[in-house]
């Protein structure tokens, strides 16, 4: 059965508490459900946990989410620890995006090993399993390959029933069916095997592998499909009267026609009213409900959000 | 720049109950005249993360400093930590005091299941650590090539507003890691010996003895040389009781720690008697030991008020 929208936005770089406590409030009134900060190296991203604890405070019923936490920087340990404060000081809030890590120039920067995908989504399966066992009432014991906890009571414990949401996101098979297994929300993204947003990554968002990238979440899922939330995060946005042009423009340099531009789960481009028709397809289609978008379009998608969100 | 030596005070808040609560205390400890906020840093029995809270708490305050005491450097990467310690500082609009220690409590390595090495080698990652955040604060790339971190033309984001860099607090109570404070941070936490691995230890209760914190002193004066002056010499109270009978309460504490009541009443992480005994007390260890920056647990934040009104900023 088909969920209701709700719409994201994806948070960059800012110059000031000020300047980013205006922001959020500006996407909370703007309708948006949740804010997300992304966890890399490069450039001026803020850190996510400590930026979330600010927007949260910063806000009344905004969610705030990692988008996603590269596993690998951190201990799952400290994750649980974090997340559950931030559940705790915002009254359950937070949605914990984790995923098996990918961007070369954070494992360049952190000095680690970008082990093969096997091995990093192995250690995922791990850390999520770590993470959960953590916010479970009582002591918890793990002993992974990856990770062991001895009989550790973890607290805070998170204010959400039984646990925050866990959203788990990927573009191959093994980390979405990881994320049919385990995750309450599945963002369907391109493939970043080759470790950057590569041509490659986006042809991998072409609409019938789309298709097939939610079908691996079903099968894992089994029976508990239907409650899972499924989410994209789209880089390519736009609205504009002048939906073909932009896509004419930009589709050749991903070596991608317009028509497939258009249609894939990349981008979302159009007037406010073919953007909208288009959500609803795709929800139809691909039951994608969870819409994301960056923080350079939170006015121009605002009508789309005052439409659709919700519904 | 000599340190004035002025009294201020801080406030260590380990866990909360609700948002609420928690965001209350932040605000009262503000209006009450406290400088700094502290949440610790521990897996086992202090529930909150300390940056996350440290965030909540500069985001429903104005003026407070926030403060984790201390971080425990084998917890995270320091580049991770200098990206959260950064975000915090900018966002709190520079009011963040980064408290690091090296790592000491038994528990937070076994339950989560991370190597605790020998006092020597996690102060030495602690001093590379160090290197790897104030490089990483510091404008344009940064390469460093230690034994434990490996850094290559990183250029570290978002850039600290404190330049060129968020006062350190360095804390502990070992000549090692004292002489490591005294050479690289501002802020100096004389604390108890912790090489037992646990807090409530005979071998800490007596490394906190009048006489032993004179050799702490020592250690620090030693290493900081002429830059002693200008470091701000910092402890953490963990027992704050106003009594009439302070002598009572004395020689309760000394059976407990096996040390004199005098040196239980003397020692820097007791504060037990009167409001001016306690005032008497605290002009003492000034002057004896230079320490003027005290860390109060929540339990006694409102209780301490009066004295901290007479005393903060003089």
């Amino acid at each position: 059965m088909a969920k209701p929208f709700r719409f994201g936005v994806q948070c960059g770089p800012v110059a000031s508490g000020s300047e980013f406590g205006a922001r959020v409030r500006a996407i909370e009134a703007s309708g948006y459900s949740t804010l997300f900060v992304p966890d890399h190296f490069i450039d001026q991203q803020l850190s996510p946990m400590v930026a979330l604890a600010a927007a949260a405070e910063a806000t009344t019923t905004l969610r705030v989410g990692t988008l996603v936490l590269g596993n690998d920087y951190r201990h799952p340990a400290a994750v649980a620890k974090e997340a559950a404060t931030i559940d705790l000081l915002s009254d359950g809030r937070i949605e914990l995006g984790i995923g098996a890590g990918w961007m070369t120039s954070d494992y360049d920067a952190l000095d680690l090993v970008y082990d093969s995908p096997g091995t990093r989504i192995a250690r995922l399966a791990e850390a999520i399993a770590v993470i959960k066992g953590c916010w479970s009432p009582g002591a918890f014991s793990f002993s992974g390959e990856h990770y062991t906890i001895a009989a550790y009571d973890a607290t805070p414990k998170p204010v959400q029933e039984p646990h925050p949401p866990v959203l788990v996101g990927g573009g191959g098979r093994k980390v979405l069916s990881l994320a049919g297994r385990e995750a309450d929300i599945a963002g369907i993204n391109p493939n970043l095997r080759a470790g950057a947003l590569t041509a490659d990554a986006v042809q991998s968002s072409l609409a019938d592998l789309t298709a097939q990238k939610i079908e691996w979440v079903r099968e894992a899922a089994g029976e508990r499909f239907d409650e899972i939330e499924l989410q994209i995060r789209y880089f390519l946005t736009a609205v504009t009267d002048d939906r073909r042009g932009l896509a004419e423009a930009l589709a050749p340099a991903y070596g991608l026609t317009a028509d497939e531009a258009l249609e894939s789960g990349v981008a979302l481009v159009g007037t406010v009213d073919e953007i909208c028709d288009q959500l609803v397809q795709r929800r139809d289609e691909w039951g994608v409900s969870y819409v994301i978008i960056g923080d350079d379009n939170v006015e121009a998608f605002a009508p789309v959000v005052a439409r659709l969100a919700g519904t | 720049m000599p340190h004035d030596r002025k009294f201020r005070f801080g406030v260590m808040v380990p866990r909360a109950e609700s948002a609420h609560e928690f965001c209350e205390t932040a605000r009262q400890a503000e209006d009450l005249g406290y400088s700094t906020l502290f949440v610790p840093d521990h897996f086992v029995d202090h529930p909150l993360a300390p940056l996350p809270a440290l965030a909540t708490a500069a985001a429903v305050t104005t003026e407070l400093r926030v403060g984790p005491l201390v971080l425990g450097n084998d917890y995270k990467h320091p580049v991770v930590l200098a990206r959260e310690a950064a975000t915090l500082d900018l966002l709190s609009n520079g009011r963040l005091e980064l408290g690091l220690g090296a790592g000491w409590m038994t528990a937070d390595y076994e339950k989560a299941g991370l190597t605790r090495d020998s006092a020597g080698v996690r102060i030495a990652r602690l001093a590379e650590s160090i290197t790897v955040l104030k490089g990483l604060f510091a404008d344009g790339p940064f390469t460093f090539h230690g034994q434990h971190y490996t850094i290559n033309e990183l250029d570290g984001h978002p850039k600290p507003v404190q330049r060129p860099h968020p006062p350190f607090l360095i804390g502990g109570g070992a000549p090692k890691v004292l002489g490591l404070a005294a050479r690289e941070a501002q802020i100096i936490g004389v604390n108890a010996n912790l090489r037992s691995g646990e807090g409530e230890s005979s071998d800490a209760a007596n490394s906190l003895a009048p006489a032993r914190t004179d050799e702490k002193l020592a250690a620090v004066r030693d290493a900081a040389g002429d830059h002693f002056d200008d470091l701000e010499i910092q402890t953490l109270v963990g027992f704050v009781h106003f009594t009439d009978d302070a002598s009572s309460i004395a020689d309760v504490m000394a059976g407990g720690f096996g040390v004199s009541p005098k040196d239980a009443l003397d020692a820097p992480v007791t504060l037990v008697g009167t409001e001016n005994e306690m005032i008497e007390l605290l002009e003492t260890r000034r002057a004896r030991w230079q320490m003027s920056y005290h860390v109060i647990p929540r339990e006694a934040m409102v209780q301490f008020a009066p004295v901290l009104a007479k005393l903060a900023r003089t």
